[in-house]
This record gives C-alpha cells, sequence and structure tokens, in this order.
C-alpha cells in the first residue's frame, strides 16, 4: 500500500468517525416546550446543574444501576421500571413513607358486610397527560386487562382473586371476590391505571411498546433510550401536585465506582444505591449528604436448608438434599451458629437490622416481634449435636451421620447468588462458624438462573444463601413455606406442614386486621419453632444526593425512597 | 457455509446453559406457574427443540431459520417490546461510535511508535516506547479506565460518562461537538492505550526484520534520506502482516469492549452480550453473535483480498 493510500484510508476513518458523531442528535430541549419564558437551569454543556432563582424548575438528575426493561407496565420485571411508571402513572391506593395505605386515585373504598364487594369511590378532576380524564372506566379496564392477560408476570397475579368489576357510575365501581380478603388494598398497589381509549385499541397489549406511556401520573415521558437514559418532564396540569422541578432524567451508569464519582462530580444529583464502602468516601464531600433507612420495598436474606421428605419429592425432581437436614436437631443446631450482627457489620458495614424470618421488620405490625428467634450460641449448638446423637468418631473435624441416615458425615454443599456481592463474605463467616460446630461445607456460587435450575424445583442442593424482596403483604413470602408450593419451585425448602397449610389459608380469607395479624405472627412462630430457614438481616438502604443543587428531600421518614414522586414531586431548586 | 455453522452451533450452545429464560429475572412470589407457560409460549420455549415426531418442521431450530431467512431477528426475552434488531443495531451504533476513533488512534501510534522503536532499536527511545506499550497492554483495562475516570473528572471536570449530557440544549452544532467530544475523551483514551501496545509490538518486529533486508542496506548505500527508506522501503513491506491484524482487529471490534462500556455508560455490543448470557437472552444473544460471525469473516476476506493487494508477489497462482 502507498503512503498516499494509508492517507486515504486515515481520511475515510476519520469522515466515518465525524458521521458517527454526528449520526444521533440530541432530543428536542424539553424547557422550551414547557414553563415559557424560564430558561436556564436545564440547559448544561459544562456538566453540572445551575441553580435556578426562584425556587421552580430545574432538572433532577438520577443515576441507577440499570434500565427499565419495558415501558409497558404489564410486562416490566426489573426495579427499574417500577421507578418509571410511579412517575408517569398513578393507581388507586398508595403506600406512603409510614408503610400505611393512602387513597391515591380513590377518594375512598369500603367493604360490604359479607366481605366480598368493594365499593371504590374515584376522584374526579384526574386526567391523562393527554387531557382525557380518569373515570370508572379506566379502572375497570386496566383491572381487567391485568387479570386476564397471564403473559404479564406480576401483575396478573395481584387481580386474580377479583371476579367482577362493575362501573357503578363515572367516578364509583364495585369490586367483587369470591372469598374475603384480608389484603384488598396491597392488590392494588401496583395497578398503574392505564388509558382504555388507547389500549383497546391496541392489537396485542403484551407486544404493545407503550412509547408514549399516556398515564395520570405527575411526570410524563420526554425522551428514552434503552439502557441509557430515561428524561421524564412535570406535569404542569397534574390533577393532585404539579412537581416543583421541570425535569427529572434516570441515567444508567451501570458501575458503580462511576455512579458514585458522578455524585461526588455534581454530574447527576441523587443516587440511590452504591456501595456501603464508598459512604466513607461520600460523607467527607461536603456537598453530599448520606442517608440510611428501611426500603419501601423491604429486602431480606436467606439460608435455606433442603428439608424435602423423599415423599413429597415432585415428579421431575432429583431431591438429592442431605438426610440430616430433615434432622430438626441439626436445623436448630445451624440456626444458633449464625451470629447475624456479625454478618450485618461485616458483610453490609452495619446498614442493616438481624432477621427472624420471612416476614421483614418494615413491613410493620406484621412482623412478629413477640417470636424470639435463636440467639448466637456455638455452645448450645454443639450441645444439641452433641445430644442428637452426631459425634465426630474419626476426629476430622467434622460430625458423622447417625446410623440410620444415608450419609457419610455433616458436610452439606453450600450455594449462593453471585449477583450477590457481599455473599462470598458472608458464606465464608458462616461456614467458619459451622465448621466450630463440626460441620463441614463445599462452597460454590452460582449465577441465579444456574441455581434456579438446580434448586427449584429440583431440589438438587443442601444449603444455600440468597434472599428476596418483600411486598408490601405479608401473605407473598409466607405462602413459600407452603405445600402446594412445592412442585411449582417456589417453594425452595421443601418444608410441609398441614397445620401452616391450614393456618395460612384462614388468614387469606381473614378480614379482621388484628386476627389476621395473630395468624401471620403464628405462621412465623412455626416457622421459627421449625428451623425451617434462617434470616440473616433485612437489609437498609443507603441513599445519597448533593445539597447544593435540590433541597426538600423527604430523608427523615420511617421509609426511604428518594427516586419516588414523594421526593420528586416536591424538591425545589436551591436558591 | 463458516456463518450457516457457526449459527447453528450457537443456537445449541446458548440452549446448554442451564436455565429457564421464562423464568429468568423474574424470581419473585408474585410470579405464577400460568404466567411461566405462558410466557414459555409465547418464547415458543413449548416446543421441541430438534425433533418433532407428530410434525417436523414445527421445532424451535425450524422456526429459528424460518425467522432468520426472513431477516427477523426476533424479540428479546427480556427486553420483551423490543426487537434484536433494534437492540444490536442500537448497541452497534454505541461500540462504533466508540471504538472508530480509539482504534483509528490506536492503528496511527501504535505503528508509528513501533516504527520509531525499530529505527531506533537498541536506544533509550526503543526502550521508553517498549516499556510504555508493555506497561499499557499488562495494566487490566477496567482498572486503567477507573483510573483515568477519577484522574479526568477531578483534575480535569470531564463527564463521568454517557455519549452526550442528557438533556442539553445546544445553540450551535459546534457546542454538540464540544460535549461529544469531551464525553468520549476519556474512553477513547483507555481504549487507545489498551490497544496500541499489539500494533505498536507487531510494528516493531517487523520493521526490524525488514530493516535487516539487504535492500535497505542497498538503499542506503545509494544514499538515500531516511525519510525515504523509511516509507518508501520499510514502511510498505511492514505493512504486509500490520493490514491483516487491522482486518481482523477491525471484524472483532464488533464484539465489543465491555470493560470500558461498563466503566464509561456507554451500552455497546459487549455490555449487551454479557447481559443477554446473563438472562438467558438467546435471541440477542444469537443477532449479536451472527453480527459477530459476519464481521470477523467478511474481515478475514478484506484482509486476504488487501493482502494481496499489497504484495504482488501473492498472485492468483
Amino acid at each position: 500500500m502507498t503512503v498516499a493510500g494509508v492517507r486515504w484510508l486515515v481520511l475515510l476513518i476519520l469522515v466515518g468517525l465525524v458521521a458517527a458523531a454526528c449520526g444521533d442528535p440530541p432530543a428536542a430541549p424539553v424547557s422550551d416546550d414547557l414553563d415559557g419564558g424560564q430558561d436556564g437551569g436545564s440547559v448544561d454543556v459544562a456538566g453540572s446543574d445551575a441553580p435556578v432563582e426562584g425556587g421552580v424548575g430545574g432538572t433532577v438528575r438520577i443515576g441507577y444501576a440499570g434500565s427499565p426493561d419495558s415501558l409497558n407496565p404489564g410486562n416490566g420485571v426489573l426495579e427499574e421500571a417500577y421507578f418509571i411508571y410511579e412517575m408517569t402513572y398513578d393507581t388507586l391506593i398508595t403506600l406512603d413513607l409510614n408503610g400505611a395505605y393512602q387513597p391515591e386515585l380513590a377518594t375512598g373504598w369500603e367493604v360490604s358486610d359479607d366481605g366480598r364487594t368493594w365499593t371504590v369511590e374515584l376522584v374526579d378532576d384526574a386526567t391523562f397527560s393527554d387531557g382525557e380524564p380518569v373515570t370508572a372506566d379506566d379502572v375497570k379496564f386496566t383491572l381487567e386487562l391485568y387479570r386476564d392477560t397471564e403473559d404479564f408476570p406480576f401483575l396478573s397475579t395481584y387481580p386474580d382473586v377479583f371476579t367482577d368489576i362493575e362501573v357503578v357510575d363515572d367516578h364509583t365501581l364495585q369490586i367483587t371476590t369470591e372469598d374475603p380478603i384480608g389484603n384488598f388494598e396491597s392488590r392494588l398497589v401496583f395497578a398503574y391505571i392505564l388509558p382504555e381509549h388507547v389500549w383497546s385499541e391496541v392489537d396485542d397489549t403484551v407486544e404493545f411498546e407503550n412509547a408514549e406511556m399516556i398515564g395520570s401520573g405527575p411526570f410524563t415521558l420526554a425522551d428514552y433510550r434503552q439502557g441509557e437514559f430515561v428524561n421524564l418532564a412535570a406535569r404542569e396540569d397534574h390533577w393532585d401536585e404539579a412537581p416543583k422541578v421541570d425535569e427529572v432524567i434516570f441515567q444508567t451508569i451501570e458501575n458503580a465506582d462511576a455512579r458514585v464519582q458522578a455524585l461526588a462530580n455534581g454530574d447527576i444529583d441523587l443516587i440511590t444505591e452504591f456501595p456501603k464502602t464508598a459512604v466513607a468516601t461520600l460523607e467527607r464531600n461536603e456537598d453530599v449528604k448520606v442517608v440510611a433507612g428501611d426500603p419501601v420495598s423491604p429486602e431480606l436474606r436467606d439460608i435455606i436448608f433442603n428439608q424435602i421428605d423423599p415423599a413429597d419429592c415432585p415428579e421431575d425432581a432429583k431431591c438429592t438434599g442431605h438426610p440430616a437436614l430433615r434432622d430438626l436437631a441439626v436445623r436448630q443446631a445451624l440456626s444458633k451458629a449464625v451470629d447475624k450482627q456479625q454478618i450485618i457489620d461485616v458483610a453490609l458495614l452495619g446498614y442493616g437490622t438481624p432477621g427472624l424470618t420471612l416476614t421483614p421488620v418494615g413491613l410493620g405490625p406484621w412482623f412478629a416481634d413477640d417470636v424470639q428467634g435463636y440467639a448466637f450460641d456455638l455452645d448450645a449448638a454443639n450441645q444439641q449435636l452433641d445430644d442428637a446423637g452426631y459425634v465426630d468418631g474419626d476426629g476430622d473435624g467434622v460430625r458423622e451421620c447417625l446410623p440410620e441416615q444415608d450419609c457419610k458425615d455433616l458436610t452439606f454443599r453450600f450455594n449462593f447468588a453471585n449477583d450477590i456481592d457481599s455473599a462470598p463474605r458472608e458464606v465464608e463467616l458462616i461456614s467458619g462458624w459451622w465448621k466450630q460446630i463440626g460441620v463441614a461445607t463445599k462452597v460454590q456460587g452460582l449465577d441465579p438462573d444456574t441455581l434456579t435450575s438446580v434448586c427449584c424445583p429440583g431440589y438438587d442442593h443442601d444449603v444455600f444463601l440468597w434472599g428476596w424482596v418483600s411486598d408490601p403483604d405479608p401473605g407473598y413470602l409466607l405462602s413459600a413455606a407452603l405445600t402446594e408450593e412445592i412442585g411449582t419451585g417456589f417453594s425452595e425448602t421443601g418444608y410441609s406442614n398441614p397445620a401452616y397449610d391450614e393456618l395460612f389459608a384462614q388468614q387469606a380469607v381473614e378480614t379482621d386486621p388484628a386476627r389476621r395479624e395473630e395468624m401471620v405472627h403464628d405462621l412465623q412462630r412455626m416457622l421459627v419453632e421449625d428451623a425451617v430457614l434462617v434470616v440473616p438481616y433485612y437489609q437498609e438502604t443507603v441513599q445519597a444526593y448533593r445539597t447544593d443543587t435540590f433541597t426538600g428531600w423527604r430523608d427523615s421518614e420511617p421509609r426511604l425512597a428518594l427516586a419516588d414522586p414523594t421526593s420528586l414531586q416536591v424538591v425545589r431548586p436551591v436558591e | 457455509m463458516t456463518v450457516v455453522v457457526v449459527i447453528s452451533f450457537n443456537f445449541v450452545l446458548f440452549r446448554v446453559l442451564p436455565g429457564d429464560p421464562a423464568k429468568s429475572g423474574m424470581r419473585d412470589p408474585r410470579l405464577d406457574e400460568a404466567s411461566i407457560a405462558a410466557l414459555q409460549q409465547r418464547f415458543g420455549l413449548d416446543k421441541p427443540l430438534f425433533v418433532n415426531a407428530a410434525d417436523p418442521t414445527d421445532t424451535q431450530f425450524v422456526a429459528y431459520w424460518r425467522e432468520l431467512l426472513r431477516g427477523n431477528l426476533g424479540t428479546s426475552y427480556e427486553f420483551r417490546n423490543t426487537s434484536v434488531a433494534s437492540l444490536v443495531g442500537r448497541a452497534l451504533a454505541n461500540t462504533v461510535w466508540l471504538l472508530a476513533g480509539a482504534q483509528v488512534l490506536s492503528i496511527l501510534f501504535g505503528m508509528a511508535m513501533g516504527l520509531l522503536a525499530a529505527w531506533r532499536r537498541g536506544t533509550r527511545i526503543d526502550v521508553a516506547t517498549l516499556l510504555f506499550a508493555l506497561l499499557m497492554w499488562s495494566l487490566p483495562t477496567f482498572f486503567l479506565g477507573i483510573l483515568l475516570l477519577f484522574v479526568g473528572s477531578n483534575w480535569f471536570g470531564l463527564p463521568t460518562g454517557g455519549r452526550f449530557t442528557i438533556g442539553a440544549t445546544y445553540a450551535t452544532w459546534g457546542e454538540y461537538l464540544l460535549d461529544v467530544g469531551r464525553h468520549l475523551l476519556l474512553p477513547s483514551l483507555t481504549f487507545t492505550l489498551a490497544l496500541l501496545a499489539q500494533y505498536m509490538l507487531v510494528m516493531r518486529s517487523t520493521v526490524i526484520e525488514v530493516l535487516s533486508e539487504d535492500y535497505i542496506l542497498t538503499a542506503k548505500a545509494t544514499g538515500l534520506s531516511t525519510t525515504a527508506i523509511v516509507t518508501r522501503h520499510a514502511l510498505r513491506n511492514a505493512m504486509l502482516p500490520m493490514a491483516t491484524l487491522i482486518a481482523l482487529n477491525l471484524g472483532f471490534t464488533v464484539s465489543g469492549a465491555i470493560e470500558v462500556e461498563t466503566v464509561f455508560s456507554l451500552p455497546g455490543i459487549g455490555l449487551l452480550t454479557v447481559n443477554a448470557v446473563n438472562s438467558r437472552d438467546y435471541p440477542v444473544l444469537q443477532g449479536a453473535f451472527l453480527l459477530l460471525a459476519v464481521s470477523v469473516v467478511l474481515a478475514n476476506l478484506v484482509a486476504d483480498v488487501v493482502y494481496g493487494w499489497l504484495d504482488p508477489r501473492v498472485g492468483d497462482a
């Protein structure tokens, strides 16, 4: 190739580079469309937002780790998708930062004497972002759509007990259930109300992209680039409360260090998820405030024991669980050999609460504060195993199995989901304590899908470390211990207790909150007494925001959720 | 033919991974069996993989090829409202945006440094450039990226990621290009530094070999200037292996640069592929690997042609 040829090649590539850079012009500026007159605040070539005088306007930038998987509320599965739905849609009932159910599109709701028919009153001035009013027809359409579309993974489950939905008038409707239910409100908290006039025209509501996201929420979708950002514009005509800022931008910054750096720099104003190790760095920054608190959707960590009875083994399952785990004494001893506070201090740097069982402390009165868990006591654990007959015959430090059990010694396979950052450290700590009571572990991390294929409902495991995010209602997570969930794969333990199944069925139709609470506490008591699983902790959420750009963040409430309309509707620029 | 084999092999390969796409990422008590069944049906996963006694054409394998030949790459399992084509296309655009400049710079700088080091072989310049290149090559790209990110954003006020300032309004094209340039600077620099070592080292060794040839000695003896010797003789001959290397590297560009993409929030093909593996998103994986297979095969073809053009000795014999 000649030198001239090389020059041409270079020129060609440079032209290509410029073309690629030019190929994607940015979205039309949003501020021009909205507040006519006011500018500044969202023009930003240099990096950080200049605060606007007057305490109104501005663009809040939030950095998060992922990106919505779908703009169609029926299909959305990821947490990031739900951030966006909360901003652009309303629901009938919402959960406030105290954990209490509050009216949103519904002004009130009442149940009939037989407990099966609910009458719901709607606000009369709510409108969708295209100007159309929100009526009972929209609510009926939405609930029926969610209920009847099985392809919607989560939203199809909430209304599944609503047998009949009738429109009484434009702002009143009646919902009927077959049996009375104790969790009516929690079923409506995520039922984002869709405009019937848009969705009824759609051919396939599952394939429907919903690119415009016409909803009645306080923000509208201004621009969206999958995997990069979601740009939301404030709705001045929102029926409840118009946001004080002009725009909210959710920016995808996958790498945690880059996200922390972006906040420290002022490129973004809020982060809701970052490694606890960065807390110290951020606290040294004068313009950043770090806050910790209970999340709105509480999260728990659990250690699952495979205790399935071979008789209950589902058809295609392997059921290779270690026989000793079916012994209550062994499970109780293992439970006594977990120092929950130590795990919280080491793995979470203190940001957590010691756990009890499948109902997190964040669910308020549902949490069984009257049930005692197992205190950390290695001596008691050792004693219990001695008494049960597990001795270390060959002196290798691991207790042998009982003669009638089909196993050699207490060596358990210990898996964990490798998308949990703190898991390796936690498993290391737990294995260390168990070693001191004569139990050995073979540790292996697996990615979530592989772990699912191994455990549920294959039951081809002994012990694993995973976790759950809890729904506002305790029923969902507690159903994991039902016998009927063994075949579905949702029961990870294989626990089967007819008394538990019966009590669960009772609480599902109990309408008196006090009685239901007692039953829910009793269910938790059973799980603890039978040492079904160990819950080391309930996580706290740690979030951080810049103090020099926006003010009014609701960070001193019982629950912390700064990327939610509860904060984003009220924050305003610093003056 | 290669592409056909690769695609078929990939089809099997992805399905060997344990895990059910219909449940992936949806581990939640609210996911009931009816929903899982509905999703499996929608994805076509309820059909047999290769062999269907009842109807031989109603298998997943046949369905895949049928759609592929129609130009339909399918819909993502994870982003169930986005087509694979648009996901891969968008990711590819981002990757090209990031890597085009970096590839050019690393080629140019790599070649220049290699040439310089070879010409001044044994001197301090040679040692210095060699050390620099090896250092850059041995530093993990991820670490280099984070390092440059901290230095760049703290000391030089450069942005921490993205392609441009989201939601910004620009008065002129110049402002837009400036914003894009500022965002492109650190990621390109990272990738260039990581990549130039291989060009530099290959160039250096090739040029050293060429410089030891007799005709170079003749050229010096006939009084040709250094520049003339370098450009007209050494460079032209050293370009042969370089051209192949460049063509192949450009072919692999399409597999993305996962570390740089993650650190600087530039979602390209690398990130798309890794996420798709984690969520068992077969259609996206198949689409991305199809792209890669075609790209590498094409690059190979181009390399053959360019080599033949460059070197008159490689004829049609």
